[in-house]
């Protein structure tokens, strides 16, 4: 069966699933690994633009929300690369226009995916992965709060990867005497997922996942009264999937950034954050520049980690959060 | 009045305005010397530019360099000023089709930092926002928001997302952060039609499907009623025909200029003026009557001096295609000055030299032209239109400059120089010109005159 990785967690797995393709979220791709950059790249969009050329059997699916990987996508139409397709996520999401460019971008991707050899989802089966992927991601949500951080990282990468979710019987939650912390960011797959060992090793406990493919990319489990009903038609069915996606979607890249606040406000008091780690990669403005209204927004401590996506990255990354760590005790 | 052209230096400007003016040289309200920008506005890179020598550069360079006065003054009477962001040329032509509205691009800002040769501290001022030197020189409109010296505050601000820059958007997701709402609108990455969408022409033989253009087009639907709002009146549509026409004036007198200035053996103007004279097409300086007189003085003064066979730069000179506008103006006089000169330009809105179509209804027409941006849609359109003027005008060789941490740089340089060593078999490299590029000179100088040579020997 054809492999579909995605790059936004804001691209429905659902719909490629409906279509009988296999969804890959590619935070948990074991060969997104790191590279030699030229000036000026994301290592992250990088790692895409390769994956995406050394899996010429499987397909790509960029999305616009950030410039680095929507120009990933033509890096890769120009070396022809077959199986790509860019997702126009739109920024804003107050407008009618904004629902329509979603909806049609949808049909489109529909479109890409019966071409890829898919099959157009009967409304039984998006109905059915729908109810079964929103099970999931409340699975996930509820067990934010007692995994500890790179398990739960895993958890969601892999529940991105192909739908699943694995979670540990008995979890072993760092002590209790650890300083809560919230890891906030762009993406951190799972090859990166030593950060979050650091942040524990050195004291803290990452009690909000809110990287791209963390407890944020799970929505509010979009919303429990948006379940696919029984007399759902596949235009309703998209309608929803589309009002579910633009509705739950908090990011960086949406203008205003709003809900990402707000989303946040809530987690970080409930859960005691005494300070927030922003995990970017150089090169990515959009979290960089959220760096002081973090501060200002929360009053709390924001250190910045960013990563070239280098091996070389680990000790520097260590030193930091140590550093941090200790001044907050 | 026509002599043989000559750049001169700033001091040598004095003396000639001082000629000039014994002359009985007559000059519009915003005319005067080029020294008081220096004196007076602390303009202080001037010192090191190299000025054209006809009054119409004179004029264009006063222009320039007092529009914040103008903006001033049209606020003390009365008008509307909107600060429009990212879009470069769009929602001017919707802000100007009203009366007493003015549009101006606080993205501007970013030459600040160049012409006052880092006295105005702006750069340093944007870090203690938390927008530091990874980000480009844009950033500095967030201190010139905040201290208000350099512009007037808008009475609305209206910034493009979606398809754009990732570190303008944060810059200016920053700038709301800070207390100066903004109003957004989306902007999709164009694309190209699929099989079974109906396809829409834009200008520039591009294509979209309707559903973008239909996209856009309700997007700035919206803008017009805020403007409208704003200005008390509504947008209606005939006043936005009447906008659009006016517009095309001055894009049909900016596609002449180009025409003579890069289509000509010889150069009749210099690269830096004409630089400016096509940022003038994005939000017409605050004055979009005086800027059809400026460029229209700069058309004759180009058109007479090739009719006199007076070129300011010779026809020896390597003919360079230069892509990206460069954050230090000074960076065009070295061109020249190290054996090249501009044969033709992609400063990143070429949508606004476009002739917005005036048979479509307005707004569908807008939203075709503004769909058109070289910025929203495949690096690989712009590396085939680069590729295509390059033909028109003859290219040599091309200059990719890089601004220093601009997210589009990351990626479409090495497209566009690919494209075009593949395509046209020319010499094409990337140069990263910061705001004040004279530490860099060496290694500028040793990457142009490599290329320039590269260029000489395929002749």
């Amino acid at each position: 069966m054809i492999q579909v990785f995605y790059s936004s967690p804001w691209v429905p797995p659902e719909w490629i699933k409906a279509h009988g393709l296999e969804p890959r979220g590619i935070w948990f791709a074991g060969d997104l690994a790191p590279l030699p950059l030229a000036a000026g790249v994301c290592a992250f969009a990088e790692a895409v633009v390769r994956l995406a050329e050394a899996h010429p059997d499987s397909a790509m699916i960029f999305s616009t929300h950030c410039d680095q990987l929507r120009r990933g996508f033509d890096v890769v139409t120009v070396a022809a690369v077959e199986h790509a397709f860019l997702f126009n996520l739109p920024a804003t999401w107050q407008t009618g226009v904004a629902e329509q460019i979603f909806a049609s971008e949808l049909e489109r991707l529909g479109r890409f995916l019966v071409k890829l050899g898919g099959q157009p989802p009967t409304v039984e089966a998006l109905a059915d992965i729908m109810a079964r992927y929103r099970q999931a991601r409340s699975r996930l949500l509820k067990a934010a709060a007692h995994l500890p951080a790179r398990q739960y990282c895993e958890a969601v990468a892999r529940f991105h990867w192909d739908g699943s979710v694995h979670l540990p019987e008995k979890a072993q939650p760092a002590g209790a005497n650890a300083i809560p912390l919230a890891i906030v960011g762009g993406p951190l797959p799972t090859w990166q997922g030593n950060v979050l060992d650091a942040i524990e090793s050195a004291g803290g406990r990452v009690v909000l996942n809110a990287t791209e493919a963390g407890e944020r990319s799970l929505g509010r489990a979009f919303s429990p009264n948006r379940a696919p009903v029984a007399a759902c038609t596949l235009p309703d069915l998209l309608r929803l999937l589309t009002r579910s996606f633009l509705d739950d979607c908090v990011d960086v890249f949406q203008r205003p950034n709003t809900r990402l606040y707000g989303w946040l406000e809530e987690r970080l008091a409930a859960r005691k954050v005494r300070a927030i780690v922003l995990w970017h990669y150089v090169g990515c403005d959009l979290w960089r520049a959220e760096a002081q209204p973090l501060r200002e927004a929360f009053g709390l401590p924001v250190l910045l980690l960013d990563s070239q996506g280098a091996a070389g990255d680990a000790p520097r990354q260590s030193g930091r959060i140590e550093a941090f760590l200790e001044s907050l005790r | 009045m026509s002599t043989a052209p000559r750049k001169l230096t700033l001091d040598e400007w004095d003396a000639r305005y001082a000629e000039l003016k014994r002359a009985g040289l007559r000059e519009p309200f915003y005319g005067g010397s080029l020294r008081r920008h220096v004196l007076l506005d602390s303009d202080l890179r001037l010192r090191h530019l190299r000025f054209d020598s006809s009054m119409a550069s004179l004029r264009l360079w006063n222009f320039l360099l007092t529009e914040n006065e103008r903006l001033a003054q049209a606020r003390a009477q009365g008008g509307k000023i909107v600060g429009t962001m990212k879009d470069l040329g769009t929602v001017p032509v919707m802000a100007y089709s009203l009366a007493g509205v003015r549009a101006f691009y606080p993205d501007g800002a970013w030459w600040t930092p160049c012409l006052m040769e880092c006295s105005d501290g702006l750069l340093q001022q944007s870090e203690t926002f938390g927008i530091d030197g990874s980000f480009c020189p844009v950033r500095a409109m967030l201190a010139a928001f905040q201290n208000g010296e350099h512009f007037p505050q808008p009475d609305l601000l209206i910034c493009s997302s979606g398809a754009v820059c990732d570190d303008f958007s944060a810059i200016a997701q920053r700038l709301e952060k800070m207390g100066f709402p903004i109003v957004w609108w989306e902007m999709p990455r164009r694309r190209e039609p699929e099989p079974g969408e109906t396809a829409c022409a834009l200008p520039g033989n591009l294509k979209a499907p309707q559903i973008q253009v239909e996209c856009v087009r309700a997007e700035l639907a919206r803008l017009g009623k805020v403007l409208g709002e704003m200005a008390g009146l509504p947008l209606e549509s005939g006043a936005l025909a009447e906008g659009i026409h006016e517009a095309n004036r001055v894009r049909r007198l900016l596609a002449a200029l180009r025409q003579v200035a890069y289509g000509s053996p010889g150069a009749p103007l210099p690269a830096l003026e004409m630089l400016v004279a096509e940022m003038l097409a994005i939000h017409f300086c605050s004055d979009r009557q005086e800027t059809i007189e400026v460029l229209s003085g700069l058309l004759a003064e180009a058109e007479e001096r090739l009719r006199r066979g007076h070129c300011i730069i010779p026809e020896e000179a390597v003919r360079v295609f230069w892509v990206n506008p460069v954050a230090d103006l000074r960076a065009m006089n070295l061109l020249e000055e190290w054996g090249g000169r501009v044969c033709g330009s992609d400063y990143m809105f070429g949508h606004a030299l476009e002739l917005i179509p005036e048979d479509l209804p307005p707004l569908e027409a807008l939203a075709r032209t503004a769909l058109a941006d070289p910025m929203v849609g495949p690096t690989m359109d712009r590396a085939r239109r680069i590729a295509a003027d390059c033909r028109a005008y003859r290219a040599e060789a091309v200059v990719v400059s890089r601004i220093p941490g601009a997210s589009h740089c990351a990626r479409e340089g090495a497209i566009i120089c690919q494209f075009v060593r593949k395509e046209l078999g020319l010499p094409a490299i990337e140069l990263e010109i910061p705001p004040i590029c004279d530490a860099m000179l060496p290694t500028l100088s040793s990457r142009v005159q490599g290329l320039l040579e590269t260029a000489r020997a395929g002749r």
